[in-house]
């Protein structure tokens, strides 16, 4: 299991567009993806739900922590990490 | 009939009423199918609605892209479908009572989020949900990709699908029962510049029968079977609106300045962490107001975070004098995370410099936050709801010990900072000669102190007529407060209301007023109104308006004003 934190630092936040584009590049992996929001401190979520990300309400300066769990799990941390502090494209 | 909404888009629009309804689904619980047929089913029925959303996003914008994107990531949600499977499954119930039963937890999650970029994404799953419903019962929408001729619009909601095609061409303007500034039709308003007027309740049973509605979206009011004369005076407005945006965009670029060459100086009033791009030329930031931070927190905001946004904008700002306010809260501005005691008369409460002089802990990371900013720029501060000279040595006192504290940290800041006033309370407007000789410089909150002088509610529709703004005694207390700073040398800018409402731009210049501070979008418009006079026509209206005896006198007189030096500005 592989675990990293980082701060969303677009401005929007996690929220349409940039909630489109994290849970697709999440949905690539074959591993188990799971996203909590630290700054409220809400429950571990499905990070390959649109829906249930779009439900963590991750404004620009939360810090989320993401688990992944299976056999690309060390790509899938890196690769999305990379992409949440990349501005999700904006 | 007159009915009150959202001025969600402004402008002005004038036609038929075209109603549109959203389709109404009557859902069953129980279903004569069994459950894997009704698994089959909603898997149909989304397989269909992505279908259906795929067509849609090659064929709109870039903009509209997006939503249809997420909206295809809604339907294909691994989580709803779980649960919609799941209670199909378990409890043998209808594909459609279930669609509604998943969405409807997800609606409820989003509907509890406190920012509304969130909470209006809700909008977003009723589409998908409509979407799907429909593709469930082979309904058939109304459409408004082919109108029948130039319309108002009059929906009780109007999803993302249903604007996406719309006739734009032939939407005057749109009138909804629901809907937000924030919310879709608001957005979609404003980008296509179609006036707009949100959540009106009942709008459509109200104005169905209507021969003819006029929608003014800069008030956010409709009025239905509107009268000869009324529509008369709607064109008129219309018509000078459209022809007063074209010429004002000229003098984006220009520098402020009076007809005869006097320059004059004009300045933004910013209040987000956006700072606003594409002013043009102007000159200062006259009103930094510093709530934004406050109001998108669920906490305190932190030395740091307070730091790292007054650092922002004054990078933003270049060589610009940035004046930032400090925190203007209490009365009817709250804080969720901030309890305090509950007012008989918020605005006549404990607000603003009061609320921070009794919690000093708030006001000192807030002035250590924008002392050490001023290292990085140039920064001014300035205090709001000051009324008497004992509230200005309590702040600079305050100032004093941010200083030392950042002294005895190490952390550099501008020790000479200067420190500034808002002229909003009567008694400081009294004393406005002894308050110029203790401070650097002051602005006018004309909205305050027009209410405090006038014993007037603003907020208040039914008291108006009494909140007078034009008023001679109003007019008399803003020249006084000019002049006894101008005589002592400091300086005064207006960063109300009234600075950018351009029938006041001549009057203040003839009472001396150099320094106007407005909202990025009143700019080119005030600088229009600059170069329509002259000093000399500015000092002969405001001879005419002293003699005037009620405010409806001064504004006929700042009427025919304009209405004289109109023809000086086409002629450039």
């Amino acid at each position: 299991m592989k675990t990293a934190e980082t701060i969303v630092v677009n401005e929007s936040g996690l929220h349409a567009r940039p909630a489109v584009l994290f849970t697709r590049s999440a949905a690539q992996f074959t591993s188990d993806i799971r996203i909590r929001n630290m700054t409220t401190g809400s429950q571990e979520v499905n990070a390959k739900s649109t829906m249930r990300v779009l439900t963590l309400a991750m404004v620009k300066g939360t810090c989320i922590r993401l688990t992944a769990e299976g056999a690309d799990e060390d790509e899938a941390i890196q690769t999305l990490i990379a992409l949440v502090d990349s501005g999700l494209g904006e | 009939m007159e009915y009150r909404g959202i001025a969600a888009s402004p402008g002005i629009a004038m036609g038929p009423p075209f109603c549109f309804r959203q389709l109404r689904f009557h859902v069953e619980k129980e279903s004569a199918q069994s459950a894997p047929e009704n698994v089959e089913r909603w898997e149909s029925a989304r397989r269909d609605a992505v279908e259906e959303l795929r067509k849609l996003v090659v064929q709109v914008d870039d903009d509209q892209r997006m939503i249809f994107e997420a909206h295809i990531d809604i339907a294909q949600d691994c989580e709803i479908d779980e649960m919609v499977r799941k209670q199909i499954l378990e409890e043998g119930t209808s594909a459609e009572w279930a669609v509604q039963k998943a969405f409807g937890v997800f609606r409820d999650m989003l509907a509890e989020i406190e920012d509304p970029i969130f909470a209006e994404r809700a909008a977003d799953l009723d589409d998908v949900q409509r979407r799907i419903l429909r593709f469930l019962g082979g309904a058939q929408q109304v459409r408004l990709d082919a109108l029948p001729y130039p319309v108002v619009l009059v929906a009780d909601d109007l999803l993302p699908s249903d604007t996406a095609m719309l006739d734009r061409k032939n939407v005057l303007g749109i009138v909804t029962q629901t809907g937000g500034m924030t919310s879709h039709s608001a957005i979609l308003a404003r980008s296509f510049g179609i006036p707009a007027v949100l959540g009106v309740p009942n709008a459509i049973a109200a104005l169905e029968n209507a021969a003819q509605i006029i929608l003014d979206g800069t008030r956010g009011i409709v009025i239905s079977g509107p009268s000869q004369d009324l529509l008369e005076q709607y064109r008129q407005a219309q018509c000078q609106a459209e022809a007063h945006a074209a010429a004002a965009k000229r003098y984006l670029r220009k520098p402020a300045a009076l007809k005869d060459g006097r320059p004059m100086q004009v300045g933004l009033n910013i209040g987000g962490a956006d700072y606003p791009k594409d002013c043009g030329q102007y000159d200062f930031v006259g009103l930094f107001r510093t709530e934004f931070l406050y109001m998108n927190s669920d906490h305190l905001p932190t030395e740091e975070e307070q730091f790292a946004a007054y650092r922002q904008v004054l990078q933003c700002a270049g060589d610009r004098t940035v004046t930032l306010r400090t925190l203007d809260i209490g009365g009817d501005k709250t804080l969720p995370y901030l309890k305090l005691p509950e007012e008989m008369n918020p605005f006549l409460g404990k607000r603003a410099l009061r609320l921070c002089l009794e919690q000093e802990d708030l006001f000192q990371t807030q002035l250590c936050a924008a002392l050490r900013a001023s290292a990085y720029g140039n920064l001014r501060l300035m205090f709001p709801m000051v009324g008497s000279l004992e509230d200005i040595d309590r702040a600079k006192e305050c100032v004093r010990r941010a200083m030392r504290t950042l002294e005895r940290r190490g952390k550099a800041c501008n020790g000479n900072i200067p420190l500034g006033i808002m002229i909003e309370i009567p008694a400081i407007a009294e004393l406005a000669g002894q308050a110029a000789q203790e401070v650097d410089f002051a602005s006018i909150g004309t909205n305050d102190l027009c209410q405090y002088l006038y014993a007037a509610d603003r907020l208040n529709p039914d008291c108006t007529e009494y909140y007078q703004c034009f008023g001679p005694a109003f007019l008399r207390v803003l020249e006084r407060i000019i002049q006894v700073f101008r005589a002592a040398g400091k300086e005064i800018c207006v960063c109300g209301e009234l600075a950018g409402d351009t029938r006041a731009t001549a009057l203040l210049a003839a009472m001396g007023l150099e320094k106007y501070s407005v909202n990025a979008s009143q700019l080119p418009a005030l600088k229009q109104e600059m170069a329509s006079f002259t000093m000399d026509e500015a000092k002969e209206l405001k001879q005419k308006v002293w003699k005037a005896r009620t405010q409806a006198e001064i504004l006929a007189q700042i009427e025919a004003f304009q209405d004289n030096h109109k023809e000086g500005v086409q002629e450039k």
